[in-house]
């Protein structure tokens, strides 16, 4: 830290010896793997990096606030940070679910390039101004899994009636097709599961769903994680709180989030196999795929449903305009990379 | 607003019929039962008070005089309700606000566009609970000015 | 800091005694605390402006969509004469023999408990249909009134019921921090159907041992306990409407929908409530007692009740925002900690308090304050959940027959003849404390008492 501070001769002594102490709220249990220990590192990075002078205080979901409070916690200054997903605040921002997740749209790599170097991140800014808030990307799932059911789902009629936790848009396509989505929060699923309030549920991934013993309350595990091909997280930062830190400050927040946002795919990555390997063989879990005939009337749903909401919103307009174009560009090259390089390892 | 207790048993039932019987459901149908039970008790609470059916810790409240009871409930809505009361309705008139200048809608695909209706049930309470208590301090005063004529 | 929060607490409790609603009691005192706190800098007002977030997780908690939908059940149920019925036909069956109409009043009770059980309401009807034919053949205050009394708060132990309800949702959350705060992600959750499983076997357990207590003074005392004339059978039949078949369906059937649905998870306990409250509105037409006057009364009833839990819990999770903003909670676990005999010791005391907590607060008071607060620790110290909210709901049950102000106590007061002194009232109830006290030592033994039927059914 000792270099850092000599060199940054712009900022004025009095500052650097100011300290903050902030609050983070989360829309997950305290310390949850992945989801939570992300926010809980990033504090950790901070404190660190800072040398003390920002310490950040995380709070699990009901701690201080209900898990689906973050964004009006942080965007009133009760809260300075927060860590969540967009798609939870589409009742305010129809938009903002763009910013987890598209049905059939890119994957986490993707989302990383088009948030920041093809003009996502702008897009999203612009969102939340109003709000008095600061998004920024705050880790990423990976491609997760279909999700858990109870019974098997062998053609379109059995998604009729089927009462699924599903938030975001997946959510709005499963609706399409005569299912009832449900968006509760992680610490609800599974005894909503389990007492039969749903009928099914997606949640992350292996490594998570693992976690919270899913494949106790639910027979069938489907893949592939359509609605979610990389659940793009956030962090969120009340704008008048990031004024109010020193230039340095904001640097040390601004590089420990983008951080956070690599080491969470990392840390999916390596744990998501272990993980569905233990389901598989030791719980023995039933594996199924969606055929192909389920996967295209939701592919049809999906092109349906954001082409409804680009006609009634023009903030959503505007922001699927960005990412349908960057998703044709980068789907053309990865074509002949990534995919033609994992057909052939 | 009791009515609300009535069409809660009446529109679950159907959830139940559809939900098993037919396999149909929509979540604004949920939401319904959801806002009906949240009118339901978040306005009943100052119905609740007129009545004096919050609980009490009545080990000695009950041999009390009536004098006596009468300044316990002026000093309580004073002090106690009060207080509570307003602060409420203070730190919530932001998040209600925000919620109505946006007209926020339901998180969930085909829920109900209300949910401003249901934050600003935070701060109604709390008025409603102020105009009763306004009557109960009225009553005690009452009691306590009777009393010294007798 | 934490100094703070004992003085809350204390004042918390100096407060509620003076009688103001209990509701505005916590709230108001943990709120002038907060601001104490903020002006000295000991306190951080952000929990308190995170007070409307909070508000409207309960405001959209559909846990407890529950509670007013068995409320309306149970007071619908009351209207549509389904206890009057019973106890008639039951008691021409079994009166004839000593101690037989007390018998009858816990089989009735124990029936009434699994469709749906509002103390107040059983023991009221109890105490007006069978108290004078007890007394008037010559049973003894003390034992008809202990029976009575005991009996009609079956409904808060054998579910359906709304304690369980309040306590399963509050220790759901609790068993989640305590995993979370151990580092475990996975899973045994703990459901409001797991507690009504759960309490099935003790609440059976329960009703043997009143019935064996009445066939014990059958034998020992048996002037206390004589057998009922012909003349008291051919008066019973007199006003006796329908059948034992006729009488039985009613209950039966709603035991059978709402319990059953729930324990064989085949509905959530919010739909099996809905059901059976639409059921219990069925019946009361049957019974040709629905009309608007009724359903006036119903409604209303449920209105006041539903919002005077709800306040408490309101005015509850305020006072616990600030009792945990002062570090209170930190205090009570290094407290336990320094407990002997661990888990153990822990749940003795915490036993213990609630049981001299009884005497003065109600479930719903103590499910939503002292639970919350206790209950992480003791299930991270390695206590069943399950168990744990058995235990607690069957210590709590004891609350409502604790003298001076058992719940249930008030209520037989109420309609009990002028004849009959609350000394006796009083003295009644001590033999079916001792057996709740039984209950609770057979179960702190034989833990499995409580957790073998929901392993069996949600193996
Ligand atoms: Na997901
Ligand atoms: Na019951």
């Amino acid at each position: 830290g000792q270099e850092q501070q000599t060199s940054n001769a712009t900022t004025n002594t009095v500052e650097q010896q100011q300290s903050f102490k902030w609050k983070l709220v989360t829309s997950w249990p305290k310390n949850y793997p992945g989801l939570g220990t992300a926010p809980e590192r990033f504090a950790e990075n901070v404190e660190a990096m800072s040398n003390g002078r920002l310490k950040i205080k995380v709070y699990g979901a009901g701690e201080l606030v209900p898990g689906f409070e973050v964004f009006d916690t942080v965007s009133s200054g009760t809260a300075e940070m927060g860590h969540s997903a967009a798609y939870y605040w589409k009742g305010k921002i129809p938009a903002a679910q763009f910013f987890t997740a598209i049905p059939f749209g890119m994957n986490a790599q993707e989302v990383n390039g088009w948030l920041h170097h093809g003009g996502g991140m702008e897009l999203w800014k612009e969102l939340y101004e109003p709000y008095n808030l600061i998004p920024a990307a705050g880790g990423n799932t990976g491609v997760q899994m279909a999700g858990w059911f109870k019974k098997e789902v062998n053609s379109v009629e059995d998604l009729k009636g089927l009462k699924m936790r599903i938030p975001g848009l997946g959510g709005e396509v499963l609706e399409k097709l005569g299912g009832v989505p449900l968006s509760l929060t992680g610490g609800e699923i599974f005894t909503a599961l389990q007492t039969g309030a749903i009928d099914a549920t997606e949640w992350v991934g292996p490594y998570n769903d693992l976690a919270f013993g899913l494949n106790k309350a639910a027979e069938f595990y489907y893949y592939s994680g359509w609605h979610e091909p990389g659940a793009n997280l956030e962090f969120l930062i009340n704008k008048e709180a990031y004024a109010s830190l020193p230039s340095d400050l904001q640097a040390i927040v601004t590089s420990a989030m983008r951080t956070a946002n690599q080491d969470m795919l990392d840390e999916y990555t390596a744990r998501n196999n272990t993980a569905l390997d233990q389901l598989k063989n030791k719980h023995n879990v039933k594996l199924r795929k969606f055929s192909p005939e389920v996967m295209q009337a939701l592919k049809a749903a999906t092109m349906e449903v954001i082409s409804e909401q680009a006609r009634n919103d023009e903030a959503v307009a505007k922001v699927w305009r960005s990412y349908s174009e960057f998703l044709q560009q980068v789907k053309a090259y990865h074509q002949i990379s990534e995919m033609e390089y994992y057909s052939n390892r | 607003m009791a009515w609300f207790s009535f069409a809660m048993v009446l529109i679950m039932f159907l959830i139940v019929l559809l939900r098993y019987g037919f396999s149909l459901g929509w979540i604004a149908m949920q939401e319904s039962v959801l806002y009906l039970h949240a009118y339901l008790f978040m306005l009943g609470c100052s119905y609740a008070l007129k009545h004096d059916e919050h609980v009490r810790v009545d080990v000695f409240y009950r041999r009390f005089s009536k004098a006596k009871k009468a300044f316990v409930n002026l000093v309580g809505h004073l002090v106690l309700l009060w207080p509570v009361a307003i602060f409420i309705l203070f730190v919530s008139f932001d998040y209600v606000a925000v919620s109505w200048q946006i007209k926020e809608q339901s998180q969930e695909a085909g829920g109900l566009p209300f949910v401003y209706l249901l934050k600003s049930l935070i701060p109604l309470m709390c008025i409603l609970l102020l105009i009763q208590s306004l009557s109960e301090i009225c009553k005690s005063l009452n009691a306590l000015f009777n009393k010294g004529n007798a | 800091m934490e100094y703070m929060a004992i003085l809350l607490f204390i004042c918390v409790c100096v407060v509620l005694l003076i009688g103001f609603p209990v509701a505005f009691s916590l709230a108001g005192t943990a709120l002038i605390f907060a601001g104490i706190g903020s002006l000295f800098g000991i306190f951080d007002g952000a929990f308190l402006h995170a007070l409307p977030n909070r508000l409207f997780g309960i405001v959209t908690n559909s846990t407890l969509i529950a509670v007013p939908l068995f409320v309306f059940m149970g007071v619908m149920l009351e209207k549509s004469k389904v206890a009057e019925n019973l106890l008639d036909a039951i008691a021409v069956v079994m009166g004839k023999r000593k101690a037989g109409m007390g018998i009858a009043v816990t089989l009735v009770g124990m029936l009434l408990a699994a469709s749906t059980g509002i103390v107040g309401a059983t023991v009221v009807t109890m105490g007006l249909l069978a108290l004078p034919t007890m007394l008037k053949r010559g049973y003894s205050e003390q034992y008809s009134c202990g029976i009575i009394t005991a009996t009609g708060t079956l409904g808060q132990i054998i579910p359906p019921s709304i304690a369980l309800v309040l306590l399963g949702d509050v220790l759901s959350s609790s068993y989640q921090q305590a995993q979370l705060n151990m580092g475990i992600f996975s899973p045994e959750n703990v459901s409001v159907g797991d507690l009504f499983a759960g309490a099935v076997i003790p609440g059976i357990i329960l009703v043997g041992l009143y019935i064996l207590y009445s066939v014990f003074v059958a034998v020992f005392k048996p002037e206390q306990v004589p057998a009922l004339l012909d003349e008291d059978i051919e008066h019973i039949k007199k006003r006796k409407q329908v059948s034992l078949f006729v009488a039985l369906v009613p209950p039966l059937m709603l035991i059978f929908i709402v319990l059953g649905s729930i324990l064989f998870g085949i509905a959530t306990p919010t739909e099996a409530a809905g059901v059976g409250a639409f059921g219990a509105i069925v019946l009361a037409v049957w019974q040709k007692q629905f009309n608007l006057s009724n359903l006036n009364a119903v409604m209303q009833s449920t209105t006041k009740v539903t919002a005077m839990v709800f306040m408490i819990l309101i005015g509850a999770s305020l006072f616990s925002l600030v009792f945990r903003g002062f570090g209170g909670e930190e205090l009570i676990a290094e407290m336990f900690e320094a407990l002997p005999g661990g888990l153990f010791g822990a749940m003795l005391v915490v036993m213990l308090v609630m049981f001299l907590l009884g005497f003065i607060l109600d479930f719903i008071e103590i499910t939503f304050v002292v639970v919350p607060i206790v209950a992480p620790i003791l299930l991270m110290m390695g206590a069943d959940p399950i168990w744990l909210g058995i235990m607690i709901a069957v210590n709590l049950q004891t609350s409502f027959l604790t003298p001076p102000f058992g719940f249930a106590l008030f209520y037989l007061r109420g309609v009990a003849p002028k004849s009959v002194l609350t000394s006796q009232i009083y003295k009644g109830v001590i033999p079916f404390i001792i057996i709740q006290l039984i209950l609770l030592a057979l179960m702190a033994a034989y833990p499995s008492l409580v957790t073998w039927l929901p392993s069996q059914l949600y193996a």
